[in-house]
């Protein structure tokens, strides 16, 4: 189970993030792409993140973005620093790093490309952070994904979780019987190479009889799929998913007119 | 009625040699509830799977001979449309769960989805197989954290729950104890008195004896014999095919006591009391 929480960023909470349903968040991730492109200002971007964040913060799991947020400014300082000291077209100087000059052109357009990555990194935690995958992909289905594509993406989930168990059976077992699986590095590899045959082999055969495990179980059945669980919906999703409409119909109308 | 009715089947396995069913015709009645015993790799599974239409239509390979469930050709309809009336328990219960559900409350219900059955019904049918099967207590937990035993439950109820009128089990008490198989057996016995036929591939003879109404024995792809538990293992030859008979009858036999007035060795605990009893007095 903690593999699986690992795997999926998926956290658990009661916000009123969390109780809308998915495709109105993918709705939001599409809005907050598509707004930056037709109004390419600055503050729109911010303002886009503004929104992202304050949900964020209301869905309790600000927290769990850290990471995300930290492994992404790891890569946009490079960017930052790249586009200062080497953009062509850089002409006013900032300040000097050793041998080379920071440029307020290549700040400026390195900012822009930082705050719509951010905007787009936002938006999309919204959805993955505060969404179940299998209600996410349970929804897709509903709406006409194919059922076999969303099996594979919720079963992957499940199915490396218990490879993962496998492998340390057999590694258990190896080391049982008296083979060096630590210290190393070369040990570490000469360990791990006799595991992959059982390993995927044994997923093989796995794979094979879940198939038929399936089958029996209707999988290609052409009758109408039903649901167990009533599709989750939420009341205001579809005056919210109207608004995003409205407001990129607006931004055009704006690009188009003033 | 004629349930099962197999004739002249023939299959080999696509790059083998050899056949691994050879021209095998059986008839089961409905509400029968057939054992099939044999040694490893004597077809049991196979046979199993012939009648769910895993084999010809998810392995390929060469084909002959036919076999009708509850009047459908397996040959000439899809695996879904054979699973509506044929339901298979296999072996492995690891491999039979999906992986795509979080509880074993949805888990049962994935077959009931796909076959389109309507929200109430579904819930009302896995409540019912929570409870025959004994594991209504785990419904909320995940399918990868059960015992084997209560996994192999689950897989059971997971068939039980799509209501075929032909139950194929391969090996279905592979993961329990001798009191969990034992329950097993009871709850498939209810399900066969309510008109559910039954066909099961299982090793452990004494059970075969006790409930099967009759006995299938395979050797090496041939249908050696089909008959009642009573005959099947009254047999003289029965080693030459790789199998025991129950412990009760072997006694029996060493013994030279038949059950009164046939001429039959006793298969279950209660027959051979009855019948060691009555050469006592």
């Amino acid at each position: 189970m903690t593999f699986l929480k690992s795997i999926s960023l998926f956290v658990d909470r009661k916000s009123f993030v969390h109780d809308i349903d998915p495709i109105t968040k993918l709705y939001y991730i599409l809005f907050a792409i598509i707004i930056p492109i037709i109004l390419p200002s600055f503050t729109i971007s911010a303002i886009c993140v503004g929104i992202s964040i304050l949900l964020l913060l209301a869905a309790k799991v600000m927290r769990k973005t850290l990471p995300v947020y930290s492994f992404v400014f790891l890569v946009l300082i490079t960017v930052v620093i790249i586009q200062g000291l080497f953009r062509p077209g850089n002409e006013t100087v900032l300040f000097h790093l050793g041998p080379f000059a920071m440029h307020k052109e290549g700040l400026l357009f390195a900012l822009t490309i930082a705050l719509r990555v951010t905007n787009i990194v936002s938006a999309f935690m919204i959805l993955v952070l505060t969404t179940k995958p299998s209600t996410l992909v349970e929804s897709l289905v509903r709406k006409g994904m194919s059922p076999r594509i969303g099996y594979v993406i919720v079963s992957v989930f499940q199915i490396i979780q218990e490879m993962m168990s496998t492998m340390s059976t057999i590694m258990d077992a190896q080391r049982s019987r008296g083979m060096e699986t630590e210290g190393k590095l070369l040990t570490r590899i000469k360990a791990f190479i006799p595991l992959l045959g059982p390993v995927v082999l044994g997923s093989l055969i796995n794979t094979k009889e879940r198939a038929m495990a399936l089958e029996v179980r209707g999988f290609n059945s052409r009758n109408l799929k039903t649901y167990l669980y009533e599709e989750k919906t939420f009341p205001y999703s579809k005056a919210i998913q109207a608004a995003l409409l409205v407001l990129t119909i607006f931004a055009v109308a704006w690009r188009v007119f003033l | 009625m004629k349930k099962i009715v197999v004739e002249g089947l023939k299959y080999k396995y696509p790059m083998t040699e050899e056949l691994a069913l050879k021209d095998i015709s059986f008839e089961v009645e409905e509400g029968e509830f057939i054992g099939i015993i044999g040694k490893n790799s004597s077809g049991k599974s196979t046979l199993c799977q012939a009648l769910v239409g895993l084999v010809p239509h998810f392995y390929k390979g060469a084909y002959g001979g036919k076999v009708l469930v509850d009047g459908l050709e397996v040959r000439s309809h899809t695996i879904a449309d054979i699973s509506l009336k044929v339901g298979m328990v296999f072996q492995n219960p690891f491999t039979q769960v999906t992986g795509s559900k979080m509880t074993v409350y949805e888990e049962i219900a994935f077959g009931l989805e796909n076959i389109g059955l309507p929200r109430e019904e579904m819930r009302q049918r896995i409540d019912e197989v929570l409870k025959l099967m004994k594991i209504e207590h785990v419904k909320d937990h995940s399918p990868f954290d059960l015992s084997g035993g209560q996994m192999q439950r689950m897989a059971i109820a997971s068939i039980i729950a799509m209501k075929p009128d032909i139950l194929v089990l391969d090996e279905p008490t592979s993961q329990l104890d001798p009191a969990g198989s034992e329950e097993v057996f009871h709850s498939i016995q209810d399900l066969s008195r309510q008109g559910i036929t039954v066909v099961m591939a299982e090793q452990k003879i004494e059970k075969i004896a006790q409930y099967c109404s009759r006995v299938l024995l395979l050797y090496d792809g041939k249908l050696v014999d089909f008959d009642t538990p009573e005959k099947i293992f009254s047999r003289d030859d029965l080693k030459d095919y790789g199998v025991t008979a129950p412990v009760y009858t072997r006694v029996c036999k060493a013994l030279g006591v038949k059950k009164q007035r046939c001429d039959v060795y006793p298969v279950t605990l209660e027959d051979a009391e009855l019948a060691l009893r009555g050469t006592i007095k």
